[in-house]
């Protein structure tokens, strides 16, 4: 299983696929990416190359956040059946209404566990 | 102290333990009464814009910087590593983003800034902000600051 990560800091991306793999996802590529821009080139580069299966992306980050990301995304027409949670310190209210309605299917607010980031994405992996 | 500032210190309290707790698997208590400067060579900054116009400042000795990048990547790292600077800035942005979601509507409308960190120390700063309170926290033995200005 593919997974790609999108936050701009890089102790941050290394907790995150930590807590992938303590959830027991069999991840053979984690690509990563430092902001929204460098994840939709990601995305293009990889397009037809099949078997991403989940997209974690943090929502405050320089260039082009994760919000934006997710706008820009559903324009091109990128990765679309690809869920996509988002992990972020922003947990409030305003800010997860606007991920969900920009296509985002979860998130998770930072401090995370383990536990925590499996029991969010495992739902979504299954139904997808 | 006022009753404001009781209770953001409080939150502060509460947020700086979250993240240890969870992220760290430490525990971290504020330490109380006459503490030794702590040196503050890694500054992490973080600025809250919006209802609550503020920033969070954490700083740190390198050698405290250090244990808690290991201890937040679970591999050792070297002084001068980058990612030790990146976990600060992380730890930062943690702690603010957990103060800020303590509080209660309308202040929590505010957004926060990615954090900055730089390695030139706390001599010279002055906040810009009418409320201003510094507290220091020690886990395992390594101590860290904290200042909170709104």
């Amino acid at each position: 299983m593919r997974a790609l990560i999108i936050d701009d800091s890089a102790v941050m991306r290394k907790v995150i696929e930590r807590a992938l793999r303590q959830a027991g996802l069999e991840l053979s590529e984690v690509l990563q990416a430092s902001n929204g821009e460098e994840a939709l080139q990601t995305l293009r580069d990889n397009q037809g190359s099949g078997g991403l299966a989940l997209i974690l992306s943090d929502i405050n980050m320089p260039v082009m956040d994760g919000l934006q990301f997710l706008e820009a995304r559903k324009q091109e027409n990128l990765a679309l059946g690809v869920p996509v949670v988002m992990i972020t310190t922003e947990g409030n209210e305003s800010f997860v209404l606007r991920a969900i309605a920009a296509g985002a299917q979860g998130y998770i607010c930072k401090p995370f566990t383990a536990e925590q980031v499996k029991a969010r994405v495992l739902p979504l992996l299954r139904a997808a | 102290m006022s009753n404001t500032q009781d209770e953001a210190v409080t939150r502060l309290d509460s947020a700086v333990a979250e993240v240890f707790e969870t992220m760290l698997e430490r525990s971290c208590d504020p330490l109380e009464g006459e503490v030794d400067t702590v040196e503050g060579r890694i500054v992490a900054r973080i600025q809250f814009t919006g209802a609550v116009d503020g920033e969070c400042l954490l700083y740190a000795s390198q050698a405290t910087a250090s244990v808690t990048a290991e201890a937040l990547l679970g591999t050792p790292s070297e002084p001068h590593d980058p990612m030790v600077d990146d976990a600060i800035g992380e730890l930062c942005n943690m702690i603010a983003g957990g103060w800020k979601s303590k509080l209660a509507s309308p202040d929590s409308n505010c957004t926060i800034s990615t954090p900055a960190v730089t390695r030139n120390g706390l001599e010279g700063y002055q906040a810009k902000f009418g409320t201003k309170f510094s507290r220091k926290y020690s886990f395992q033995g390594n101590v860290f600051g904290v200042v909170l200005a709104f």
